[in-house]
Parts: C-alpha cells; structure tokens; sequence
C-alpha cells in the first residue's frame, strides 16, 4: 500500500495545468499562420499554395488596391504557405488559441497598392512586388539589370515597345 | 466560385434554425452563473474522425478535462452543450437537426475544426452545407485542423464564458512607403537562392531553412576566410544530419567559386 503511494509520488502528475499556466508546444508545431505586412510583397504564392483556400486575394472595384485575406476558420495549418512564400513572411507559429464567439473575428486582412503601367495608366502589378524586382535586379547589376526600366509599364506596352523596335531594327536592315 | 455562377433560385439553401428570445435570455442567465458540470455530446457530422481522436485526447489523463466537469456524453438528452465536428454532408443535415432538438435548453452549440467553422477544405463541394452555421445556431468556433487538445480546452473555456478569445477581426492598409529589402544582401542572389534550394532539397523547407540561415549567416559574418569559419561551423556541429546538409553547401560553394 504505501509502496504503491511512494510510487505515485515519484511519478508525479501527469495531468497539464494547461489553462493555469501557458502550454508549450515543441518547435516545427504548425499553428496560427503569422503574416508579416512589412516583408509580404503580395505576390499571391500562399493564395495559390492554399489548399483550403483560407488565403484569398482580391482586387478592390477600382483596381487600386488588392487585399490579402486569411480566414483562419478555414485554414488547416498545413504550412504550404510558409513553404511557397518567396519573402519568408508568412510563418506557423505556437500560438494555437484560435476559438471565437463570432465568426468575423476569424478574418484578417491586409491592402496593397496596386502600381500603375507609366505608359497606360491601366493597373498591371502589387507596387510592393515591383520595388522589391527593381531593388533585387539593380543589386545584381550585369545583363539582368539592364531592362529595369521596363519594369513601371505593363506587359502589353511592354509588348508594343519590343514590337516597335523589332520593326525598326527590320527597316534598318532592310535599307542597308 | 462554381456557386456564384448558378442563379440563386436554382440553389436551395437550408434555413438556420434561430433562437427565440426566451431561449436566448435563458441561455445568457446559465452563462452568467454556471455552477455546475457541462456535459458534452459530440455530433460528428461528416468529419474525417481527426477532431474526434482530439475531443478523446482531451478527455483523457494527460490533458483531462473531466477536472472541470466537462463530460462527454452518449446522448443528446443529457447534453448542456452540442459539438459539431465535420463539414455537414447533406445526409448528416437531418440527425444533426435532430440532436439539437433533442437537447435540453439552453444549449450551447459549438463548431468544432475546420469543417466545422466554415468548412474546412471541403467548403466547395457539392455534397457539404459547409460547416455548422448554416444549419444550426453556433455560439463557438474552434478551428484547427484537428484543434489539438490544449486548443480544445480553451474552446470549452470560452464557451463557457471563462476566458476571453484572443482572436479578432483585423484589417490593415498597408503604407504606401513601405520598403522592401533584398535577404542576405552581401551573398550574390543567385547564390543565395541555389543554398536556399539545396538546403531545402536535403531537409525540407522548415529544417531547411534554419540551416541555410546558419549557414549564411556564418559566411556573412566572416568575409576573410569563409571556408575557414565554414569549416568551423561543421566542425562545431553535433548532429550528423545537419552536418551533412553544411556539407553539401560547402561544397556547393566550393563549385561556385572555381567557376568563378
């Protein structure tokens, strides 16, 4: 009897005091998606990766400004956002105490500009992705860096300029 | 969205059954002063069994929710509070109803996973009502995909009125001059990324990126003699595997640099 008493003392208790003291869970523990505004550059890689669709993008109605969306209701803290996301700035952290009383507050959100084509006026890219392309070629100089100042017009003007000087470059040589 | 595209007189929609006042305001009364034990039915409308071996997990020593009188129950009849787990399929929709008359009121109804809160990964298929609130009165959500059994308990703390949810809605427009920097940017980008990529092919994104981290980090610090600190970095290193991935990058670097 007392030998089963003894025993039970040295083993302790196994029970949690989880809701009295914070409970701990080990490294790698997928939890709440954590999205840094700051080093996100609204590419859309976590919205595509989402296999839930928790993540979703969307462009406002006069196209300036597009809305990364997380519902986390519908998120199953899988981590392929964390995997795609090319800026790191998408993280599952330990944090798991995601109970609501009201369905709204499971959302979060975040705006970013959408830039403008110099040439046309027409919405082609997030401005944030295009800096960090800018910033990115201009740091590694040599032939990439050459186009970047391409960079502040959108694909069809893009397109019409490489056009223009195709056919230019045609009519030279046609003359020589 | 295939349901945006199909005019809405073509969709039937169920109506959520509603509390009506009285109810409501016998419900508020028990939460207010709940001296007594909840008891738990739990309703698996539809779910893959995941949040059931969470809800089994949390009722067992480890995590024991019994210590606060939480107890899971066989039958609707005897249940203070409904836990509905999985996505709703159409033929769960009746039962599911049919539990939540059979309860006592007041009753608290809680959405358990992710089925539950919205649906979860099955919220756009064609046989689901996507989740609990579409059909029933929900007063909590716990999502998780299983909740694990700490995040359950937290559940059955908010429902029941004892702590206070940590989440909320949250909207941000981000500033117009926000600036945008370029990782590592002493390491060549193409470079970077090759160790990024290696990294991840040996050990994964998650492992992956804590070594390449290291790793370059190491030959940031130290620009003189890089493969001198690189070799200290393995020589430090106690686990082989991580070991093995430091070697691979070394010797990817070495490929670079011949190259030149």
């Amino acid at each position: 009897m007392f030998k089963l008493f003894k025993e039970i003392r040295e083993t302790g208790d196994a029970t949690v005091e989880y809701p009295f003291a914070p409970y701990e869970f080990p490294d790698g523990f997928r939890g709440k998606p954590e999205h840094n505004e700051k080093l996100c550059i609204a590419c859309e890689a976590c919205a595509i990766a989402c296999p839930a669709n928790a993540i979703t993008m969307e462009l406002s109605e006069d196209q300036s400004l597009i809305t990364w969306n997380i519902n986390y209701g519908r998120c199953i803290f899988c981590g392929r956002c964390q995997e795609v996301c090319p800026m790191f700035a998408i993280e599952l952290t330990k944090e798991f105490e995601l109970t609501v009383l009201n369905k709204a507050d499971l959302g979060e959100s975040c705006a970013y500009e959408v830039a403008r084509c110099s040439c046309c006026g027409k919405p082609y890219a997030v401005k944030k992705e295009v800096d960090y392309v800018r910033n990115l070629l201009s740091k590694m100089g040599g032939p990439a860096a050459t186009d970047i100042k391409k960079l502040d017009r959108c694909l069809d003007c893009r397109r019409l300029e490489d056009a223009e000087a195709f056919q230019l470059q045609a009519r030279h040589r046609g003359e020589a | 969205m295939l349901a945006d595209n199909i005019p809405p007189q073509l969709q039937w929609k169920p109506d959520p059954i509603t509390l009506d006042a009285k109810v409501a305001e016998a419900k508020k009364k028990l939460l207010e002063s709940i001296k007594r034990s909840v008891y738990v039915y739990r309703v698996d409308c539809g779910g893959c069994n995941g949040c059931e071996i969470e809800i089994f997990a949390t009722i067992t020593a480890v995590f024991d929710a019994e210590r606060f009188g939480i107890k899971v129950v066989p039958s609707p009849r005897h249940a203070d509070m409904l836990l509905y787990t999985g996505a709703m399929t159409r033929s769960m929709r009746e039962p599911a109803i049919r539990a939540y008359h059979a309860a006592p009121d007041p009753k608290i109804v809680m959405s358990y996973g992710a089925c539950g809160c919205t649906g979860g990964i099955f919220h756009d298929n064609y046989c689901v009502w996507g989740g609990t609130d579409p059909i029933l009165p929900v007063d909590v959500y716990v999502p998780g995909c299983p909740p694990t059994p700490p995040a359950t308990i937290f559940g059955f703390a908010c429902a029941l009125g004892i702590l206070d949810q940590k989440l909320h809605a949250s909207h941000h427009v981000a500033p117009a001059d926000d600036q945008t920097f370029v990782a590592f940017p002493a390491i060549p980008y193409k470079v970077r990324t090759s160790f990024e990529r290696e990294a991840r092919r040996m050990s994964g994104y998650y492992f992956g990126k804590k070594i390449v981290d290291e790793f370059m980090l190491t030959i940031s610090k130290d620009k003189e003699d890089v493969f001198g600190a690189i070799d200290r970095l393995i020589g430090n290193e106690t686990d082989a595997r991580k070991r093995a991935v430091f070697m691979d990058l070394r010797a990817l670097l070495m490929s670079k640099v011949v190259k030149g």
